[in-house]
């Protein structure tokens, strides 16, 4: 019986202790935060969305290589040397021209490895984090700023470049071999003609 | 009120059903105004917010929730029994309208003005009972099936300490009529605790007498039995296991959606506030105000029911405030614990409450 | 035709109707919850014979009591995940005989009976004047009734209760 008007009293003051606790936490201002009206301040170092200055990128293909999840697709093409592409900002001489430099977002894994390689800094994270899409193909990212009809344009104009040089050097090594042979005859001729006056 | 409107409308019928659909809008509106204060009471006791986004602090939330709710797509599961499936919710429904047909309002607005007025609610409220033992049952799905046994089990047990209850406050009332008869009409009740608080029957009823002050800890247990029973028929935490998420995923409303579930909310909250009427009628004096009437001193005469329906509404959404507190206080009951609490705590201390209050109302 | 009539028929419809239904109906969880319909039917009809207190102990009783223990014994003692409750004809020819003799009873009480037809006065309470007959004319019998509720109760519970071993 004794024990029957304990736990009527421990139930009901252990439900009043309650009652004035939620109640007083009815006034505790609320920790909640607005988010699309109000954000918290990121963390320096937070490691969201990728993003390339590709002013910066001389298609080193650094990032590429150290990318644990294959998300970085880099395509480059070399440029004539006629061309001029400028230089980095902490003076590196650009030799590439990037066609394609392509990162699929969605795949990446925000491990930040890329960023450390590069040369030139110009692949790093931004404080972005809001970048959902409806399709997946949405998700990646297209840096290279040379439209596909350049990049297409680059291309041909290296491979004829190429071409030229190519016979260029044809014609250079034929015109050398040629030269070679003159020349050997040359010496054989007057080999010839000091046998002949030795006779 | 029923006069007006029959001078209005010239006719009985049109007044009638007038008249009996007035409970109807306060149920819309207290539903829309209940389910915000819920979330933000659920918010800000948790310190968070509650919903922020319709309107300026949230208080459009609702009616947006209302239209996602109508347009949703009613959904109803290929094994069901259709009929009853369908059935159920405006059982439900009907159920918990009906007692308002006895609430006193305002001295000039009462469903029904019937003698048996808190006899005629403990009875009405079996409906419920059936339509959610039919809603479990025509789910056919156990989770469905087994939360409305639970319900049904629970609201039959808790419904003895709360008629107890009910009846040593009818004994009480028996004290303060003309011809020395308890009453049972919550109009009547309401009338004999007017003027001051301290008339209320949770403080032992009007007057300095003795047994006022006698009475006194036996009407505040009963008040606190009474509160603990009422949160169980309404099937609000602590004790709502019938509609348990995190066991039966929503008890027997499980296979409802759209306007169906919606009915079973709007019901739901009608309880809520019925029962939190009750309390506030038999306990708190209804519709009387605590401190008098501003239309009295006026000499404004028709300010008067105005003023008690407005102390009607706060006293009972006072106490939908209270069932609110408490379901963000309490964790939930296991069954076992239900029925302990109902059979070897409340129903004994309800009994020996009533004896005694017996007692002293016969000195 | 005053409205109160209208409200009678419909009453009285749903009373027929839904005890026609409680017969008729196949699954026995379905004649249980007609037999809602058929009590509150007969519900209403008290309440416009004056009779309130009836109606509510009606409903109390038969709604909220004996209708809600009939299908949580129906739930528990069936198979609840099939449905194989079911009900069927049987015996057509004793039944019809029986029903046939019945209602040939209740014809005949009714043609010959004279019955009253005062118009309907207005209800006053009735609870107060029950209960004090209850506990003064008719004390013994009500006790009696009482301590035999209990005494089923008991048993009940006994059955009910697991053999210590």
């Amino acid at each position: 019986m004794k024990q029957y008007l304990l736990n009527t009293w421990e139930a009901l003051s252990t439900i009043f202790i309650g009652m004035k606790i939620t109640f007083g936490h009815l006034f505790v201002p609320a920790v909640t935060i607005q988010y699309p009206d109000v954000r918290v301040r990121l963390p320096e170092r937070v490691r969201n969305r990728l993003y390339v200055n590709m002013d910066d990128c001389i298609g080193c293909l650094q990032c590429a290589r150290a990318c644990p999840v294959d998300c970085i697709d880099i395509e480059t093409v070399k440029s004539l040397p006629t061309e001029d592409l400028g230089k980095t900002s902490n003076g590196k001489k650009k030799a590439l021209w990037v066609t394609k430099f392509d990162i699929d977002i969605a795949k990446c894994c925000y491990c930040q490895l890329c960023v450390f390689p590069c040369p030139t800094e110009c692949i790093y994270m931004t404080d972005v984090y809001e970048f959902s899409e409806f399709g997946r193909n949405d998700l990646v990212y297209k840096f290279a700023t040379l439209t596909n009809e350049e990049a297409k344009e680059k291309a041909a104009q290296y491979d004829v470049f190429m071409e030229e040089k190519e016979r260029q050097k044809a014609e250079a090594a034929k015109a050398k071999a040629e030269a070679a042979e003159k020349a050997k005859k040359e010496k054989e001729n007057e080999e010839n003609k000091e046998d002949n006056k030795d006779k | 009120m029923h006069q007006l409107l029959e001078e209005i409308f010239g006719s009985e019928l049109i007044a009638i059903i007038i008249a009996s659909s007035l409970p109807l809008i306060f149920i819309t509106v207290l539903v829309i105004f209940a389910v915000l204060l819920e979330r933000k009471v659920a918010g800000h006791m948790q310190d968070r917010l509650g919903p922020m986004r319709v309107g300026y602090h949230g208080i459009l939330q609702t009616i947006a929730d209302f239209f996602k709710l109508i347009q949703k797509e009613d959904i109803v599961a290929d094994t069901t029994d259709k009929r009853f499936f369908n059935l159920a919710p405006v059982l439900v429904f009907a159920g918990s309208y009906a007692a308002y047909a006895a609430l006193p309002f305002s001295s000039a607005y009462i469903g029904s003005r019937i003698d048996l007025g808190l006899f005629y609610i403990v009875a009405i409220s079996s409906l419920v009972v059936a339509g959610i033992l039919m809603a479990g049952w025509s789910s056919n799905n156990k989770y469905s099936l087994l939360g409305a046994m639970r319900s049904a089990a629970q609201i039959v047990s808790y419904e003895i300490p709360t008629v107890l209850v009910i009846l040593s406050m009818v004994m009480i009332s028996a004290n303060f009529t003309v011809d020395g008869k308890g009453t049972l009409s919550l109009m009547e009740i309401s009338e004999i605790q007017t003027s001051s608080f301290w008339n209320w029957f949770v403080l032992g009823g009007a007057g300095f007498s003795l047994s006022k002050f006698l009475l006194l800890p036996f009407t505040m247990a009963a008040f606190l039995i009474f509160l603990i029973s009422s949160l169980a028929e309404v099937n609000r935490t602590p004790f709502d296991m019938p509609e348990a998420e995190s066991e039966l995923v929503a008890g027997y409303h499980t296979e409802y959606s759209g306007m169906k579930f919606a009915m079973f909310f709007l019901a739901e909250y009608a309880n809520m506030f019925a029962v939190s009427a009750i309390a506030a009628a038999i306990f708190f004096g209804g519709y009387q105000s605590p401190i008098g009437y501003l239309g009295n001193s006026l000499g404004i005469e028709w300010l008067v029911p105005i003023e008690q329906f407005f102390w009607f509404s706060v006293k009972g959404v006072f106490f939908v405030f209270v069932q609110m507190w408490l379901r963000w206080t309490l964790p939930r009951v296991r069954v076992d614990q239900l029925m302990t609490i109902c059979w070897k705590y409340l129903i004994p201390y309800a009994f020996v409450n009533l004896t005694i209050i017996g007692i002293i109302s016969l000195i | 035709m005053t409205i109160y009539d209208i409200i009678f028929y419909l009453f009285a419809a749903i009373t027929v109707l839904s005890a026609f239904l409680v017969v008729t109906a196949k699954n026995i969880v379905h004649s249980a919850f007609y037999l809602l319909f058929t009590f509150f039917g007969v519900a209403g009809l008290y309440v416009l014979l004056g009779a309130d207190f009836i109606a509510i102990v009606q409903i109390m009783v038969y709604v909220g009591g004996i209708l809600i223990l009939l299908l949580f014994g129906v739930m528990l003692t069936n198979k609840i995940t099939s449905v194989e409750i079911k009900s069927g004809t049987i015996h057509v020819l004793p039944a019809v005989i029986g029903l046939g003799l019945f209602a040939a009873f209740v014809l005949s009480t009714m043609m010959t009976t004279k019955w009253k037809s005062n118009p309907a006065e207005l209800p006053f309470t009735t609870v107060y004047d029950l209960g004090y007959i209850l506990i003064n004319e008719y004390v013994l019998i009500f006790e009696l009734l009482g301590i035999l509720l209990l005494i089923a109760l008991i048993g009940a519970a006994s059955i009910a209760r697991k053999d210590k071993e």
